[in-house]
């Protein structure tokens, strides 16, 4: 039985993404994460499509109020981690095409024609992520490490280093000025230097590659420097990718560097932005 | 003294990153049957309020920047 007419009116759709329909469809193990947990995430099937979807008020989530709702720090935090939460249950057992935050169709017949439309899109964002999951990349390089790294192995440091540790009173500090100095325009050389060696090994473990932007260190928590961070498509069931960053991150360790990963994510940065009707 | 040459490689997912996936990544099916905040003047106000707590200032500039040119 189908529920009451008018109570239908006031739910729209939430659409999270989108995954291959025509094979066998993933069991959802995503029982209460939806971003209205008055209801449950489903899959819509369409042609060779399958949509991963969920009913919302469309009180809470009409375009008219959004704006406010946006505007709630507590609200968007606990809607934009349900979303990621309910593509991450997915991602076990399927790949997927993530859609954006709070695409959101007022009815079925709406959402079913804009998946047939852009099917042949749809489609090929698909072929591309089949199999694969996204990795994010993070590398960090602590300036006192790096320092006390590079005072063994480069030959201009360990003279100033020197010079500066004989000199006395006001000579000293110039000459621990010019060291200070020699380290920043070090640690720079290294930063660009290192953060392309990085970049060229992940991509040769990777289906593809993009640099992201760098985190301060007041969003990375972190006290030592971001240099470095990528995301990566790698095969969902494989290792080479993270052994190679465990390769990395020794042949990296005595410059003072430490990597981070972070994901699976479902491949947000591998799929078009704007999708074109067929 | 630490054990964390074991620990070095780590998953860790923070708010910020999922804000900048969820939000600025991932595909946009829109249309005008469709409700969406893929308009970037939404996005950015909730990102805005988001990050007010961790962002520099500089970055704050730069979201209020790219909010006001809409």
């Amino acid at each position: 039985m189908s529920p009451p007419a008018a109570r239908d009116d006031n739910l729209g759709w939430y659409l999270y993404g989108v995954l291959a329909g025509d094979g066998r469809l993933p069991k959802l193990h995503a029982s209460g994460v939806a971003v209205d947990r008055a209801h449950e995430v489903e899959l819509l099937v369409e042609g060779p499509l399958a949509a991963i979807v969920s009913r919302v008020s469309l009180q809470e989530f009409d375009e008219t109020t959004l704006p406010e709702r946006l505007a709630d720090a507590a609200w968007l935090e606990q809607k934009i981690r349900a979303h990621e939460q309910v593509l991450d249950r997915v991602l076990d057992e399927a790949s997927i095409v993530p859609c954006r935050f709070c695409t959101v169709y007022r009815s079925e017949a709406e959402l079913r024609r804009f998946l047939s439309e852009r099917k042949e899109a749809l489609q090929a964002a698909l072929d591309r992520v089949q199999g694969q999951v996204e990795v994010g990349v993070k590398a960090f390089v602590d300036r006192e490490r790096f320092s006390a790294g590079q005072a063994t192995r480069n030959e201009k440091v360990r003279k100033l280093q020197a010079k500066a540790s004989a000199a006395e009173g006001g000579r000293a500090y110039l000459e621990r000025r010019r060291l200070e100095r020699l380290i920043a325009s070090e640690v720079e050389r290294f930063r660009s230097q290192a953060g392309r060696e990085i970049h060229s090994r992940l991509q040769g473990v990777s289906v593809d590659g993009l640099p992201l932007a760098l985190q301060a260190a007041e969003v990375s928590g972190r006290d030592d420097e971001m240099f470095f961070h990528g995301a990566y498509l790698v095969g969902a069931r494989e290792s080479a990718f993270e052994a190679a960053v465990g390769t990395l991150a020794e042949d990296y360790r005595d410059a003072g560097v430490e990597f981070e990963l972070t994901g699976p994510w479902p491949p947000y940065n591998f799929v078009p932005a704007q999708l074109r009707a067929s | 003294m630490s054990v964390r040459d074991e620990h070095e490689l780590k998953y860790q997912v923070t708010l910020v990153e999922l804000v900048d996936r969820v939000l600025n990544k991932g595909v946009v099916l829109t249309g005008d049957i469709t409700l969406s905040v893929a308009d970037v003047d939404l996005v950015y106000v909730g990102l805005r309020v988001l990050l007010s707590s961790v962002a520099t200032l500089e970055e704050q500039r730069e979201i209020s920047a790219a909010g006001a040119q809409l």
